[in-house]
């Protein structure tokens, strides 16, 4: 079997691509998708976990399952967030969301 | 009945009784606001719907004092959680009856609101009972969802939509990398119970050293980020001062209580052998998060700003509690967490009072309370004063017995900045204070009263506030029974 | 085989069916700039309104419905998707299993009742 450290390695670039995302991007609804992406690599890294520890290890695996649910219902919510944003300031980019400072 | 492994799984319901009971309530006031012209119930139904609920689960709650138990191996119901379970519901029946005026009023889409508030309440007395990661991770969402929607809820308010979405999106970056932290510390320990992982942290496998600490940076990132901690505290100002002024006071209360539930059950279980690792990490955010917290607060205008940033540096003492943690330091922060909860509850209940009538939020409109309304005017300065550490008052009390605790955990220097911080705070808390007893009111000067629910809700917690302060005993044994299954 | 081989072969149509997939969007994105009629004058790019000057952007009400029904659908996908490993599983572990799923299903169809009570079904 490959080693684990692979799906290691992949998980963190995926987890630090969405970081990169969320940190670099304007819009709203990319921001959501980085958020997305960060959720993608942790539940590779349940599974890579859940599959090269000894024993009956099914957590891992009902753990991925769950990230997926609350991975969606977290963007359906978000989203119904931003949608007011849009409805308010016309435009899905965050720097218009700036009336509360310091 | 047996899982798939053959092993016995506990499977009575009744020990979910209060989260049961809450959530058939939450579902029933969802369906009567819905079918509110059909069934032609007032708009006071909803939050009566929802205090017969409450009073229903605290009575569930009730049952279990002194009990052992587990449910299925994925939520223990043990006097801690029990503790919590009581507290989450008192806070909640206070938040509802101190503010359902403000909420008829400035609150668009009532049965969502309320049934969002009692959903919340059950992911967070979820959080406290967890003793599965994946049940801990379930409810900590539950309880933010929630909250992310009730922060967009304030009529007519555009600062409201703008702090649910920063709410929101850095809630969502920081439960990623709670997750991910998550995901190191179950590989590390080869299991999601707290009790495998313990053992398999303490039986010492010194080659998985860095999955471990970069499971424990992430973690103590996202709770930081829960808890308010400096530097993961941005969204705190911006949400309680976009929110409506009831969730304002309910996410510093319940939100932040339930944060340190779950600190505690998994830094004195899971992590506890892993304390070398962390205790350095959680005393910088501790340091960090007095410091700030109460320096930034100095250049507040706004009350709920205000506020905002002394419940930050009030996390800050708290945190100081975990990095010493032992049973006596423990019980000193449940103490501690209940004067502040009944405190900052007492000041809340006293804003939404002065919203009620004057519609503002600044801290220069308290101005000559003390003349229009000397009643409203004591609550405020009893709960600031306490919130301070003023004698005789809850906060003083709980903010000794919290220092005297670290101390004796060895910790004098985390103390020290403590303290001085806490005389810093003094300065912002006077000057609200001296607003609204060394100015003339502007305007109208004519006395008013507060309506019967406002005096119910701003009564009982100054009554608490003193209380705790004068004779704590009652709330201290409680705290040791809450404290005692953690670290048997 | 050596464990480079192995390693080779197995993932060699994850390779191919990653290439196939760029040749597809790749393909359709040439083709659409090939294919499609572009002249060089501005004006024929502007929004027909009568031969006149357009008084303003099209105006877009695209929010509500499309998010519910999207939203919608993808609650219910997330539903199935924890349906189906139970099909698979419930029949060993009794009563139990069916009896939660059935309040699980409950649980949404509520949800559903209540999107449907607040007009979030209707096209207008």
């Amino acid at each position: 079997m490959i080693p684990i450290e692979n799906f290691l390695i992949l998980s963190s670039l995926l987890f630090a691509m969405g970081l990169y995302g969320v940190l670099a991007r304007r819009s709203a609804i990319l921001i959501l998708m980085s958020i997305e992406l960060m959720l993608a690599a942790v539940s590779i890294n349940f599974i890579a976990f859940a599959t090269y520890l000894d024993g009956e290890a099914f957590s891992g695996l009902v753990f991925a399952l769950f990230v997926i649910t609350v991975a969606a219902a977290e963007v359906g919510l978000a989203l119904g967030i931003v949608l007011r944003l849009f409805r308010e300031r016309r435009t899905a980019y965050v720097d218009a969301a700036d009336s509360l400072k310091w | 009945m047996t899982d798939l492994l053959g092993n016995d799984l506990n499977l009575q319901y009744e020990l979910l009784g209060p989260e049961i009971a809450l959530v058939i309530t939450a579902a029933l006031v969802l369906f009567a606001d819905a079918f509110r012209r059909e069934l032609k119930i007032g708009q006071s139904a909803i939050p009566a719907i929802s205090i017969l609920g409450l009073v229903v689960a605290l009575l569930l709650s009730l049952l279990w004092i002194d009990e052992n138990k587990d449910f299925a191996r994925l939520v223990t119901i043990d006097n801690f959680t029990t503790f919590f379970r009581v507290l989450f519901i008192a806070v909640t029946v206070v938040v509802i009856i101190g503010s359902h005026e403000y909420i008829e009023r400035r609150v668009s889409h009532l049965g969502e609101f309320y049934s969002l508030l009692l959903l919340s309440t059950v992911g967070a007395m979820l959080m406290a009972g967890a003793r599965d990661l994946l049940t801990a991770y379930l409810a900590i969402e539950v309880m933010s969802f929630s909250l992310y929607i009730l922060v967009s809820l304030a009529k007519s308010d555009t600062r409201s939509g703008e702090a649910s979405l920063k709410y929101v999106l850095l809630g969502g970056v920081a439960s990623a990398m709670l997750l991910y932290g998550l995901s190191f510390l179950y590989g590390v320990g080869g299991s999601t119970q707290y009790t495998e992982i313990a053992a398999a942290l303490s039986d010492g496998t010194s080659t998985l050293e860095l999955p471990l600490l970069l499971g424990l940076a992430l973690i103590i990132a996202g709770l930081g980020f829960k808890a308010s901690a400096v530097p993961f505290h941005m969204w705190t100002p911006d949400a309680y001062e976009g929110a409506p002024i009831p969730i304002t006071a309910y996410l510093s209360a319940t939100s932040k209580a339930a944060t340190f539930a779950l600190l505690l059950r998994w830094f004195a279980g899971p992590l506890l052998p892993a304390i070398d690792s962390w205790q350095w990490m959680i005393s910088v955010l501790a340091v960090l998060t007095m410091v700030i917290g109460n320096l930034v607060a100095l250049q507040q205008s706004n009350i709920k700003r205000l506020l905002a940033y002394s419940s930050i540096g009030q996390v800050g003492f708290m945190l100081m509690a975990i990095v010493t943690i032992s049973d006596q330091t423990g019980s000193a922060l449940l103490l501690h967490l209940s004067g502040y909860i009944i405190t900052n509850l007492a000041v809340f209940m006293g804003v939404i009072a002065f919203y009620n009538r004057t519609g503002r939020e600044e801290i220069v409109a308290f101005r000559g309370l003390a003349q229009t309304n000397p009643y409203l005017a004591l609550v405020i300065t009893a709960g600031l004063f306490s919130l301070a550490g003023m004698p005789l008052l809850a906060g003083f009390l709980t903010k000794f017995i919290l220092f005297q605790s670290v101390v004796s955990g060895g910790y004098t220097w985390l103390v020290v900045t403590a303290l001085l911080a806490s005389t810093v705070s003094l300065y912002y808390y006077l000057q609200v204070i001296r607003q609204m007893y060394m100015y003339q009111p502007e305007g109208d000067a004519s006395r008013w009263r507060l309506s019967p629910t406002g005096y119910l809700a701003t009564g009982a917690m100054l009554v608490g506030v003193v209380w705790v302060g004068v004779y704590a005993a009652p709330f201290y044994t409680a705290a040791d029974r809450a404290i005692a299954p953690l670290f048997t | 085989m050596l464990p480079t081989d192995q390693l080779f072969s197995d993932y060699v149509p994850v390779l191919i069916a990653s290439i196939a997939g760029f040749i597809l969007v790749i393909s359709a994105l040439i083709g659409s700039r090939l294919l499609a009629p572009f002249s060089e004058e501005r004006e024929k790019g502007t929004t027909y309104e009568c031969g006149m000057l357009p008084l303003r952007r099209a105006s877009t009400n695209v929010g509500n419905r499309f998010y519910l029904y999207g939203i919608l659908f993808i609650i219910f996908d997330v539903e199935a998707v924890f349906i189906f490993p139970w099909v698979l599983t419930f029949v060993g572990v009794g009563p139990l299993a069916y009896w939660t799923m059935v309040t699980f299903v409950a649980i949404l169809g509520l949800g559903l009742a209540y999107a449907w009570k607040k007009g979030a079904l209707q096209w207008r």
